[in-house]
């Protein structure tokens, strides 16, 4: 695993964490996440999961899946390189 | 009065667009017009690049278009239409949406798939000269950070004020299109297994969300949609775009299901209660007057119905995402008729079948309910005060919609279940109409932004030859991003009195947004113009196929710049300083290039017809 998968990973782990813990402990224990017209704690929690959430897995499973680009490199015949991060 | 079945119009609208795919878009269009090749690689292959190039399948790339399309135009303006009666607004969207709208976003995906995926604005430099490209393009950019900014604010506030359970449902969502992804792309599950767990999940979400409001406030919303807006414009359109518009489509397309079949076919003998012609010429403030012009009766219906109706019948912004997201996906050129000109009607379809049959079904709360035996007992329990609000008319905006659909699917559903269920299925279908707006409303910021991305890029071209080190720099995906999400955020942050009512709060936004209307009709008219003249100088099409074209785009030309003339010359000047010197300003560049242009586009259709 490279360094970044290996980031990707953890980031998408925390992300887990932090959406299931706001989603049913934090809402099912208060009935809603967060407080009526404040930033508190625990909306900050979720919508910071809500954001790492479409990061993580991006970084940790790579910019183009192989089997799409074994795909389109059999159609087109030119050879697909990686794109930057 | 004559009593007009509801389900009638509605058989009749659905034979006029079954109707309009296969004779005008299929055998004119697709056949005739543009010729699709299905053997000829489209930009997906031949420029594949894995972020913004990548071959879709028809119906992802369907479910995209169509949700980006959306946003909220097609809901809100013929929501707002009505005050013209049903009828009217009715005829606009159908013949709006097939001679007009469908053909600028089905020609706007051909002509850029013939030009590698570039946007209608570069497409303009060959067939109007290198000018008419930058004035469009500088246009176009600054159209986009407008709407990103209005859109951030509409979704911000929907958050943190009307539905907090809105935003616990789009917290959920992400997640669930990414795992759908992730799914078919990476664990290499079929498409029917992975979309039937994503939908099974999504209807839990969406049930569980229903008790789970997510609080935060305008300005923290902004925040966080702005990051959202960045990371999904600049992230590989196979991982976050196109599982979660294929997704929405089921949402949506359920939206607009139900809309048809409940009130329409599980009663078949309701009729309409509103009129279907209330006046001609509707007061000033349908079209955004203040102060006295907003009560004189100066809303003609024509010229003045595009400033009102926009996505539901045509609008610039179509083309932008026809020759921006969706030609760098399409497959293969067969694909684009279903994906551009069968989006687009599916569009119509939302604006005639979801939001004005409703209103005109449901138009006098008391006449309908009395149809199938629901009592004012149970209207008032649902939250509807007949003596403050007897018709939709007193509703205003999205609320009129919200209103309009919950209760004509509530009065169709209890017939099923039962009077009583009345005022708990009216609450939960307006919540259901009030999830659809949202997630049109999401779907339409982020695509914006990455087109706003595609916009500058394609106006720093210039600089690649010149200095390839700083376009580099300039044109990163992440930087041409970040500037127009901070520039909207920017315009959708701070909070003023409204000059034409002090009293009242607005965000600085608010003081251009009048303009927005009809600037992006007259997109509209210039891209329609753009790929007419595209289909006449280059394919070379004569004759009947070329009218059918021509003749409408040269219609909205004139319709469009008739309606932004009187409102500078009728509602400017009765405008707040402040207004004038924002909105009023606007609307008269937009005027000026407007009469540039059609010369740039007269000088294009001479020099093609000489040249034959």
């Amino acid at each position: 695993m490279k360094a970044k998968e290996v980031v990707g990973l953890l980031v998408t782990i925390v992300a887990l964490v932090l959406l299931l813990y706001g989603l049913f402990y934090v809402n099912l224990t208060r009935g809603g996440i967060g407080v009526k017209g404040q930033v508190a704690t625990d909306a900050i929690l979720v919508a910071a999961g809500f954001l790492l959430i479409l990061l993580g897995p991006w970084l940790w499973l790579g910019e183009v899946p192989v089997a799409v680009r074994k795909f389109i490199e059999a159609r087109t015949g030119r050879k697909i390189e990686e794109v930057k991060r | 009065m004559i009593s007009v079945y509801a389900i009638l119009i509605a058989l009749i609208v659905l034979v006029i667009y079954i109707a309009a795919y296969m004779l005008h878009g299929k055998a004119l269009l697709e056949r005739r017009v543009v010729k699709a090749d299905p053997s000829r690689l489209t930009p997906a292959w031949e420029k594949f690049d894995g972020v913004d190039y990548v071959p879709a399948n028809k119906y992802v790339l369907y479910g995209h278009h169509f949700a980006s399309i959306a946003g909220a135009g097609p809901i809100i303006g013929p929501a707002t239409a009505l005050a013209w009666g049903w009828l009217l607004p009715l005829i606009w969207v159908l013949f709006g949406n097939i001679f007009i709208g469908a053909v600028h976003d089905y020609t706007s995906i051909m002509a850029s798939v013939r030009y590698g995926g570039i946007s209608v604005m570069t497409i303009s430099e060959n067939v109007m000269g290198r000018k008419a490209r930058y004035i469009f393009l500088a246009y176009v950019y600054f159209a986009l950070i407008l709407v990103l900014a209005a859109f951030l604010s509409v979704a911000s506030s929907t958050f943190a004020v009307l539905a907090p359970t809105a935003a616990t449902v789009a917290i959920i969502y992400m997640p669930l299109a990414l795992l759908f992804g992730i799914l078919v792309y990476k664990v290499g599950l079929s498409v029917k297994k992975a979309t039937l767990i994503a939908l099974v999940l999504m209807v839990l979400a969406l049930i569980y969300s229903l008790n789970a409001p997510t609080y935060l406030t305008y300005e923290g919303w902004l925040v966080v949609l702005s990051l959202y807006s960045i990371l999904a414009a600049a992230l590989p359109v196979w991982y976050l775009l196109q599982p979660r518009d294929y997704l929405n489509a089921y949402l949506l397309w359920s939206f607009v299901t139900l809309a048809v079949i409940a009130p329409f076919f599980l009663v078949p003998t309701l009729t309409v209660t509103g009129p279907a012609i209330r006046s001609f010429a509707a007061t000033g403030g349908v079209i955004g007057a203040v102060g006295a012009p907003s009560k004189w009766e100066i809303a003609w219906f024509w010229p003045t119905v595009p400033l009102v109706i926009a996505c539901g019948a045509l609008s610039g912004f179509h083309s932008l995402v026809g020759s921006g997201t969706t030609s760098k996906q399409l497959s293969n050129e067969l694909d684009a008729l279903f994906v551009g000109y069968g989006g687009m009607l599916t569009e119509g379809a939302v604006s005639s079948l979801a939001v004005i049959l409703p209103g005109a079904l449901v138009w006098d709360f008391a006449k309908a309910a009395a149809a199938l035996g629901v009592s004012t007992d149970l209207i008032y329990k649902a939250g509807i005060n007949l003596t403050a609000t007897p018709t939709i008319l007193e509703f205003a905006g999205a609320a009129r919609f919200y209103t309009a659909y919950g209760f004509a699917q509530a009065l169709a559903w209890s017939r099923v279940v039962g009077v009583e269920a009345f005022p708990s299925l009216y609450k939960g279908f307006y919540a259901f109409a009030a999830w659809a707006l949202t997630s049109f409303v999401l779907t339409t910021l982020d695509t914006c932004n990455r087109l706003a991305r595609f916009a500058w890029t394609e106006f720093f071209d210039w600089l690649k030859p010149r200095a390839p080190g700083a376009y580099k720099v300039i044109c990163n995906r992440w930087v041409a991003s970040i500037i127009p999400v901070l520039l909207g955020a920017l315009m959708a942050y701070p909070r003023l009195p409204d000059p034409a009512d002090p009293t009242k709060i607005i965000y600085a936004y608010m003081l251009v947004w009048p303009a927005f209307s009809g600037t992006n009709q007259l997109l509209a008219a210039l891209a329609l113009l753009t790929t007419t003249l595209w289909v006449y100088a280059i394919l070379k099409v004569r004759g009947g196929p070329a009218m059918l074209m021509l003749v409408p785009a040269l219609f909205l030309w004139v319709t469009v710049t008739a309606a932004l003339i009187i409102w500078l010359a009728l509602i400017v000047p009765y405008l707040p300083a402040l207004y004038i010197s924002t909105a009023g300003v606007i609307v008269a560049i937009s005027v000026a290039l407007d009469f540039a242009l059609i010369v740039l586009f007269v000088r294009g259709l001479l020099l093609a017809r000489r040249a034959t």
